[in-house]
This record gives C-alpha cells, sequence and structure tokens, in this order.
C-alpha cells in the first residue's frame, strides 16, 4: 500500500500566523494545510493522514489542550507541536503529560519551527511503521488455528517438541507439524524472530 | 499496627507492616534545597544525596518512592540523568523542580522523561501532592 503524504496541520486562529506558518512550511518543501478553529480542524481531520500538527494553545471556543485531549479520544497519533504566545510551566506539563511532542512559546525561530516539525514528521512515519508492522504480525496470529495458537505460546516461552506434545497431550510429530504450520503462517525465519514477533505485540 | 501518617507513609494492612518508601531529594546544600526539603518535612523516609549520580545510586539500592531533583543540580546534565532514570525505572515518579516561567527547560525534562516540572515557589503544595500521590 502505497504511504499518503505527509501534511503539517497548523491550528491556530490568528490569519497573520497560519498565513505565515503555511508559507514558511512550504518554502521548505513541506506540505501544509490551516484552520482557524478545533472545530474546524476536527471536523475534516481523518487519523490515518500522516503528519503532524502545529496547534496554538489559546483560540476562542476549544482550546489547543482541550483539543488534543479531544484527539487523544479518537485515538490519533499525530504528534502535536503546541505554540503559544503565553505559556506557562504548568501548561506546558500538562501538553507534555498528555501527549504533546513538543511546545514552543512565540515569539520562535523560523529555523526552530522547521527542525521541530521535521522532528515531528519522521517521529509520525516512525509510529506508523510500527504500527504496520504490528498489525501485520497480528493479522498472520489471527490466521493461525487454535492448536497452532497453543504451539507458538509455549515454544516461544522456551519449550522443547518434546516438553510441548506432553503438555498437549499429542504425538511429538503432532506438534513438529503444528510448529512448521505456525513457522510457515507467521512468516518467521527462526524462532528467535518468532520471540521478537511475539514480544512487539504482547500488551 | 505501624503508624500512618497523612501523606500515606507507613501503615499496615493484613497484619503486614508497610514498607515505607523513600522519597529522594537530590540537591546541593542550598536554600532551594532545604525549601525543598521543607516542604516534604511532613514525610518520613526522605533522603538527600547531594547529586544526580549519588541520586541514581540510591534509586538502585533504595526502595524508591519517587526521585525529586531540585533545581541547583542544573549543572549537572540533566537531560541525560533523566534518561538513564527512566531506562532504569520506567515506574518511578521523578518530579523536576525549576524557576517559575523556564518553560523550555520544563518541557525539555518532560521529554526526556520527568514525571513533572515544579515551578518552586510558589508551588509547595503542588509538590507535596504530587509526591503523596507517587508513594500511594
Amino acid at each position: 500500500m502505497k504511504d499518503l503524504p505527509q501534511t503539517v496541520y497548523v491550528v491556530d486562529d490568528d490569519d497573520a500566523v497560519r498565513n505565515s506558518l503555511k508559507l514558511l512550511l512550504k518554502s521548505a518543501g513541506i506540505a501544509a494545510e490551516t484552520a482557524a478553529s478545533a472545530q474546524e480542524f476536527l471536523s475534516s481531520y481523518d487519523v490515518v493522514q500522516p503528519g503532524c500538527l502545529v496547534l496554538d494553545v489559546r483560540m476562542p471556543g476549544m482550546s489547543g489542550l482541550e483539543m488534543q485531549h479531544e484527539l487523544n479520544l479518537r485515538g490519533a497519533m499525530i504528534p502535536v507541536i503546541f505554540i503559544t504566545g503565553h505559556g506557562d510551566i504548568p501548561m506546558a506539563v500538562e501538553a507534555m503529560q498528555h501527549g504533546a511532542f513538543d511546545f514552543l512559546q512565540k515569539p520562535f525561530r523560523d529555523q526552530e519551527l522547521l527542525d521541530r516539525v521535521q522532528r515531528a514528521l519522521a517521529r509520525d512515519a516512525e509510529t506508523r511503521t510500527r504500527l504496520r508492522h504490528t498489525d501485520r504480525i497480528r493479522e498472520r496470529l489471527a490466521s493461525l488455528s487454535p492448536r497452532e495458537r497453543e504451539v507458538l505460546d509455549l515454544v516461544t516461552q522456551g519449550k522443547a517438541n518434546k516438553m510441548v506434545a506432553g503438555d498437549l497431550g499429542v504425538s511429538q510429530r503432532t506438534v513438529e507439524i503444528h510448529r512448521a504450520h505456525v513457522m510457515q503462517k507467521m512468516e518467521a525465519g527462526s524462532l528467535a524472530e518468532l520471540v521478537r514477533m511475539m514480544m512487539s505485540v504482547a500488551p | 499496627m505501624v503508624g500512618s501518617d497523612d501523606n500515606g507513609n507507613g501503615g499496615s494492612r493484613d497484619g503486614e507492616i508497610a514498607r515505607v518508601r523513600t522519597i529522594i531529594v537530590a540537591g546541593q546544600s542550598s536554600q532551594r534545597t532545604q525549601e525543598v526539603l521543607n516542604a516534604l518535612s511532613g514525610f518520613t523516609n526522605v533522603i538527600w544525596p547531594k547529586s544526580l549520580e549519588s541520586a541514581l545510586e540510591q534509586t538502585r539500592s533504595a526502595d524508591a518512592g519517587c526521585l525529586v531533583i531540585a533545581d541547583d543540580l542544573r549543572e549537572e546534565p540533566i537531560d541525560e540523568f533523566l534518561q538513564e532514570a527512566r531506562e532504569l525505572h520506567r515506574n518511578l515518579p521523578i518530579f523536576v523542580i525549576t524557576d517559575p516561567d523556564d518553560v523550555a527547560e520544563a518541557v525539555s525534562a518532560m521529554r526526556h522523561g520527568a514525571t513533572a516540572v515544579i515551578e518552586i515557589p510558589p508551588s509547595y503544595s503542588t509538590l507535596r501532592d504530587e509526591v503523596s500521590r507517587a508513594l500511594q
């Protein structure tokens, strides 16, 4: 599946800030879209869209922090860079505790924002790659039969075929056949790889 | 029955003596550190290592309930320390005390693993509340 292009969303009630940031981002070759309010952004944002968010803290109506909360409820993983002209420590701490990627005080240098945006975009790409990987593993897990799943759980606990056979009350040969199917369905080249896969999807 | 103070230190449960978890305050002999220690005077089992290195050592050996880093240690590489402490103790609450309005410092500390950044003065009560929560 081809990746969607990354977009930086700028949400700020100040026209001048929105326009200057959009221009700055475009001058750096970064696609940007703007919204004048949290409501405007939320009404059109799709969580599958990769990118990052540059979000003003204080806006009329829903504030930036409230919008972050709403995004968390929706399961959005988009990195959020807060910008504010009136930041204080409790506000910054609250934003970071709720998962903000960064918190920047106005006025800031253009390069300062661009650096953070680039880091946020890199983080978003990493997160999405990791999630795609774990999704694939979950799909493969779902393709296993109940018996194959039992064998998988036991072999990844370090049990030898003979012990697995004893635990499940089947012959060692049967375990070997199930194990071969597990390796094939999971597309694992070795037991170590299988263990790593299971660890990556462990809760 | 072992007594319990208002902050959840001590106490007993099902006949067992509850462990008193240590509050580690890392700070040099400064007025700020003294203010932090005074703010936490209602708690038992507060220890006071005077360097980040020593504080990290204490988190390894003591039954650490939380770590409070006073701002007068900031000449030491606090961000690296926070990362190291976080790698060692995924769930240890770590509070960084800072001057009011140093937002950039607070954000950096949060990014590197601080649980919260507390400005002192004036937030002594915030510090006490955070530490109480951490010990529960």
